[in-house]
């Protein structure tokens, strides 16, 4: 910041600064890394959807030429798991979906690696599976974990023994069932929301080593290299200072690589050889089926309003399709079950959200957290309501969108909510009109809107840090454990220390991605980077800021009160400057970077460091009875996405021509990154809204590849995609910022869905909205 | 990916001699835009890969008007697609080609290749079957031709044998004949036909051929029958969606239903019939 | 299984190698000649991750056997800048912003590089097809194209 308040870096387009890494081929990702004498992994996977392991027969596969190991669930008998430990790294004793890794052998080429795995015999003896939800929850369903009750589980989940219930949130705010008797109308309706893959274009990979003295090194694409650290220590009990975790560039995350899977499986490979290398890189069809999904979910929303459109109770009811491990799932239906009430004010709340055991492919985090498949159903819901008492979409939105002072479903208070202007500014910038409107002969053209709000679903203690080291020269290494995935993190926390130091971005270096090298940080997930990093980062720069400013304090006479920094780009170096009455007694920053020499020869200060922790200020738990809480989560960050879609009625096609969204992130740190994942985040909710499910026929996964399971290309770019943006700032955010990555596609898929529902007449309650959907649902009203 | 010996002969002769010593356990390789992913995914075997891209006789597209075009058995989608005499007298089938796979598919990939593959839901078959063209095969024996209806049998099918090569397709020249080709996907870009057609005009008859609606690519000869010498209008169109709809027998599978095939089918069929006249 | 000789030019240098036929031209590359810029992202010619140019065309290298590279010439993101000077397509996809985790940008590089040697003015819809073998899960394309767009003007296409 200048001395007169303007901000350097902040608020303005830096380019990325992993940008020339990025397109010379120079960046090294995980799966990038050979080494000498490296042996490579594969897995047998179970054929059945819930089986018993009766028996493995490995000798065949021991004896081919080049196999090193072939070992069994034995050698991974401890359960792990982020909030409830559920999970073993290798299918042990059973087998509980279709695709788990049973079998895990290492050898000299992947080739015979994969061979051996053709020829190791396993016998099962099948068990009846859970293929759904609600069959799940049925009181004669097949247990998926019988030994539920001695599993570790974090005390704000509340796993049910005896079934397939892995976590219920309850929350309750106000009286339902006395408020739906006053309701004019009620809408009551059931949604579902299939599995989708994140398709992260990079692929799950790890390669592991053991040295012989012990230390391991792990190189994985991963998002959390800290979280992955503590479940390998954990499961396989190795020191924490033993493991080190290298993860210096990610191919896309999505959430798919927040947990700790392929790095598991190859641990006990590596350590049976120790000083080679262990390799393991899911294809694109393991990736598909075998890294976390997105869980399937049914809905049961029920929405009561009073005749000027006043909502005056929900109830839902979620049924989350857990797969068969929920160990990261149940945070899901947690954090759908706080947030369910979506960014209204309502008075009157009750959300049931179940976590449920089923034998399908594992559920996990995917952008959003469970926010897209709510609001697919919420904002639905919304606008039916609407239609029943003759408002508008828009007009109901106005009524009950959250507005500051307003009561959230936690009962927090929204100390800022940009609901109503980001809503406003949709409907400007889109030219809102839902009419629909016929084009030639076979086409119809019709607008649709949703919005939706998204907080980081962390534990309310969760911590981050930062060290800022001072080279000789005056440049500076920013060590974080915020992890770049692709949002452009490494570019924002530049800014972010560039800003309080006054220096020019192209001075710092920002190192990330591995554990031995830079300090602690949970996990980068939940769109907490910028707000929880971020503030580290500012608060190690500002630590580094405030050293220098008190060894100044000597050089110059005067206090560091006054004192400010001055980037000078002409001279390439930042200023110490007195103070603003003093403006010639200066000092270039670097003259501190070992400390500061003094006048009889010594000296004194020692190497600029800055140090930064943070963690999130009175973020409390909330009372477990009703989830209720005067300030239950970091942030909200609140939006509005409006689009244009052009239906062919002759081949069912969906075409959207425009997508509109704006956001309240709170103070922008870089315009064209948030722009970005704006953008990203609306093409990814288009996927699902019109092309992507997986599709699992008695457990098994039919289009588990990008031959049929189809994601957006170049073509399907609307001809307008653009991003507003509403900044108010947050309090507690670094320069009032707060995340935007998953938010931004929460609201795209219901405002596709909308649309069609306009369009045609006609509304879907599940997606993706697909062109035999759609042609079904013509033909049926020609009839 | 298996292990396999690899070779590439440089003459027709040299192919065959191969193929007719190694018999079933050969596979030959043009394009691979196929062989390649059905070799990693290990629904083929081969002892030994011929790759007969080194032999000259099978490049290149040849046109005139009597003898009509000759694609060769190396012509990739891409070079038939930006072929001069491809876009001007065949611009259906240069349509085709040009909506196969992705731009890097199509740089590698053949016409003939994917009518070898004889999937029914090939992107670049319907102009070919809409011609009669004619597959010309070389073995031991000598050379031999098959019209393209009698080539496919059934899915991936053909009656190539095992120590033969087809060195191209012959597609007649017709005067006047205009054709249009229609592809309908999930997505718009790089995926494959949940239904694929060309329906051509030539005088007042009607050539109509349809993929992914039978376990081959079809002619729809009833429908055909029922349009020749007929003036289109509504009625006319109603009528012949039906007949169409007597002559197909799309599945439900992954990408489409059954009944969103013939949908598709019936306004594939108005469309091009319209645009036609 | 024999391997197989096969002489080809790499970004305009001369190689001559010993390749296995059961590898595709994506791993010798990556794993043997260490060019690692091209990615695997689905090994069956579907997300164009491993996009290189060979004689003038971007083609999947996972689609191509070992073996067929002989003879040719490729090229692959590694081969484009020259003396630390990016190309004008490498530099408008960083002043776009035209890619975030940047795991399938050197195949969207190289299907830029190419394109625009076959066709000087392409319109919007002909970049959107002859990129949409290249998948992106992060950007949405739409700063994609506009770097393409942006070449083409400057390069005096339109």
């Amino acid at each position: 910041m200048t001395v007169d308040g303007k901000y350097t870096a902040i608020g303005k387009y830096l380019p990325r600064v992993d940008g020339v890494a990025k397109v010379t081929g120079a960046a090294k990702y995980a799966g990038d890394i050979n080494m000498p004498r490296m042996l490579y992994a594969d897995v047998v996977r179970s054929p059945y959807p819930h089986a018993k392991i009766l028996k493995i027969d490995t000798s065949e596969a021991e004896k081919l030429p080049g196999v090193k190991n072939v070992i069994t669930g034995d050698y991974y008998a401890k359960r792990g798991g982020l909030y409830l430990a559920d999970k073993n790294f290798l299918a042990h004793k059973t087998a509980k979906y279709r695709g788990e890794a049973v079998v895990a052998v290492c050898a000299e080429t992947p080739e015979i690696a994969h061979e051996a795995c053709k020829i190791v015999k396993v016998d099962y003896e099948e068990l009846p599976a859970v293929l759904s939800p609600m069959d799940a929850l049925k009181p004669d369903a097949p247990l998926v974990h019988p030994e539920l009750e001695t599993y570790r589980v974090a005390p704000i989940f509340h796993p049910v023994p005896g079934t397939n219930i892995s976590h219920k949130h309850f929350l309750k705010k106000g009286d339902t069932e006395a408020a739906f008797k006053k309701c004019d109308k009620i809408v009551e309706h059931e949604y579902y929301v299939p599995h989708v893959q994140h398709c992260p274009i990079e692929t799950h990979t790890a390669t592991v080593k053991f040295d012989q003295s012990g230390n391991l090194t792990v190189w994985a694409s991963c998002q959390s290299p800290y979280a992955v650290r503590n479940a390998l220590s954990d499961s396989f009990d190795i020191p924490l200072h033993k493991i080190q975790i290298i993860s210096e560039f990610v191919g896309g995350g999505f959430g798919a690589k927040a947990g700790t899977t392929i790095e598991g499986i190859i641990i006990p490979l590596a350590k049976l050889n120790p000083g080679r290398p262990v390799k393991f890189t899911y294809s694109r069809e393991e990736e598909f089926r075998d890294a976390y999904v997105r869980q399937g979910m049914l809905a049961r929303i029920k929405t009561g309003v009073d005749k000027t459109g006043k909502i005056l109770a929900v109830e839902n009811n979620f049924y989350w399709d857990g797969g068969a491990y929920n160990e990261y799932g149940v945070n899901i239906a947690k954090a759908a079950g706080f947030a369910g009430a979506g960014p209204y004010n309502i008075e009157n709340v009750t959300t049931n959200s179940y976590c449920l055991y089923t034998n399908h492919p594992v559920g996990g985090p995917y952008r959003g957290f469970g926010m897209c498949e709510i609001h697919f159903c919420i904002e639905q819901n919304l606008d039916v309501v609407a239609g029943e008492i003759g408002i508008s979409p828009v007009e109901i939105r106005r009524i009950n969108g959250l507005r500051p002072g307003d009561k959230t479903g936690m009962g927090e208070v929204m100390q800022v909510s940009g609901y109503q202007p980001c809503l406003e500014t949709v409907l400007k910038e889109l030219n809102y009109d839902a009419t629909p409107k016929k084009v030639g002969d076979h086409k119809i053209r019709c607008m649709g809107i949703a919005a939706g709000w998204k907080s980081p679903s962390q534990p309310t203690d969760a911590g981050s840090s930062s060290i800022i080291r001072m080279n000789e020269d005056g440049t500076l290494y920013v060590h974080t454990s915020a992890e770049e995935i692709g949002q452009g993190s490494n570019t924002a926390l530049t800014q972010i220390a560039a800003e309080v130091l006054n220096v020019n971005p192209s001075r710092i270096t920002l190192k990330s991605g591995d554990t031995n090298m830079n300090p602690y940080e949970w996990q980068t997930v939940a769109s907490r980077t910028t707000y929880c990093a971020g503030n580290a980062v500012k608060l190690a720069a500002e630590d580094l800021r405030n050293k220098i400013f008190n060894l100044a304090q000597m050089k110059f006479g005067y206090p560091a009160r006054d004192m400010y920094l001055e980037r000078d780009d002409e001279n390439n170096c930042t200023w110490v400057v007195a103070s603003k009455y003093h403006k010639n007694l200066r000092a270039d920053i670097k003259t501190f970077a070992l400390g500061m020499p003094l006048e009889d020869g010594s000296g004194i200060g020692g190497p600029a460091i800055g140090v930064g922790t943070f963690t999130l200020p009175n973020n409390m738990a909330y009372n477990a009875a009703d989830s209720q809480s005067e300030k239950g989560v970091a942030f909200w960050t609140i939006g509005c996405t409006g689009v244009e879609i052009e239906i062919d009625t002759q081949t069912g096609h969906v075409k959207v021509l425009q997508m509109i969204s704006c956001f309240d992130p709170g103070k922008v740190i870089n315009t064209e990154l948030y722009a970005a994942q704006v953008e990203g985040a609306m093409i990814q909710s288009l996927g699902t809204a019109l092309y992507e499910a997986m599709i699992l026929k008695d457990g098994k996964l039919m289009n588990g590849s990008f031959l049929d399971y189809k994601i957006p290309t170049a073509y399907e770019l609307p001809e307008r995609l653009e991003s507003y943006v509403c900044e108010f700032a947050e309090e507690t955010g670094p320069f009032g910022a707060r995340g935007i990555g998953e938010p931004a596609m929460v609201p795209g898929a219901p405002a596709i869905a909308n649309a069609i529902a306009n369009a045609l007449g006609t509304r879907f309650d599940r997606m993706p909205i697909t062109p035999d959907m759609i042609m079904e649902a013509i033909n049926n009203k020609n009839k | 990916m298996r292990e396999f010996e690899y070779v590439a002969p440089k003459t027709v002769k040299e192919a065959i001699n191969i193929l007719a010593s190694y018999k079933e356990k050969a596979t030959v390789l043009a394009g691979g835009t196929d062989v390649v992913v059905r070799l990693r995914d290990e629904i083929i075997d081969p002892e030994f890969v011929v790759d007969i891209k080194h032999i000259d006789e099978l490049k290149g597209i040849k046109f005139d008007k009597k003898e009509g075009l000759f694609v060769g058995a190396l012509a990739t989608m891409h070079e038939i697609q930006n072929d001069k005499n491809v876009k001007e007298f065949y611009p259906y089938y240069a349509d085709a080609c040009g909506h196969v796979g992705s731009k890097q598919v199509r740089n590698k990939a053949t016409s003939v290749g994917n009518l070898c593959t004889a999937s029914p839901l090939g992107d670049s078959l319907t102009p070919m079957f809409c011609l009669d063209a004619v597959v010309v095969i070389e073995g031991p024996k000598g050379k031999r031709e098959v019209p393209v209806r009698e080539f496919i049998t059934f899915v991936r099918k053909t009656v190539l044998e095992r120590d033969e090569l087809v060195l191209g397709v012959k597609m007649p020249y017709v005067e006047g004949l205009k054709g249009i080709y229609t592809k309908n996907a999930r997505r718009h870009e790089v995926d494959l036909s949940n239904i694929v057609a060309t329906i051509c005009k030539v005088g007042d008859e009607y050539r109509i051929a349809y993929g992914s609606v039978a376990p081959t690519p079809i002619r729809l000869v009833k429908t055909e029958e029922f349009l020749k010498g007929k003036s289109i209008d509504d009625k006319v169109i109603e009528e012949a969606k039906g007949i169409l709809e007597s002559e197909i027998a799309p599945i439900s599978d992954l990408r489409a239903t059954k009944e969103y095939r013939v949908l598709v089918s019936k306004s594939i069929l108005e469309n091009s019939l319209k645009a036609l006249n | 299984m024999k391997k197989i000789n096969v002489k080809f030019t790499l970004n305009g240098e001369p190689i001559e190698m010993e390749v296995a036929p059961n590898h595709t031209a994506l791993r010798v590359i990556r794993e043997e000649l260490d060019l690692t810029g091209a990615k695997e992202g689905c090994g069956a010619g579907e997300c164009g991750a491993c996009t290189i140019i060979v004689d003038g065309l971007a083609v999947n290298s996972c689609l191509m056997l070992a073996p067929e590279l002989d003879g040719k010439n490729v090229l692959t993101v590694e081969g484009l800048a020259k003396d630390g000077k990016l190309t004008d397509v490498q530099q408008a996809f960083i002043d776009h912003v035209a890619l975030q985790c940047g795991y399938c940008t050197p195949g969207f590089i190289m299907s830029t590089t190419a394109l625009l040697e076959e066709n000087k003015k392409p319109t919007r819809e002909e970049i959107e097809i002859a990129l949409s073998g290249n998948l992106c899960r992060c950007t949405g394309y739409k700063r994609i194209i506009e770097a393409v767009e942006d070449v083409v003007a400057k390069r005096g296409g339109r």
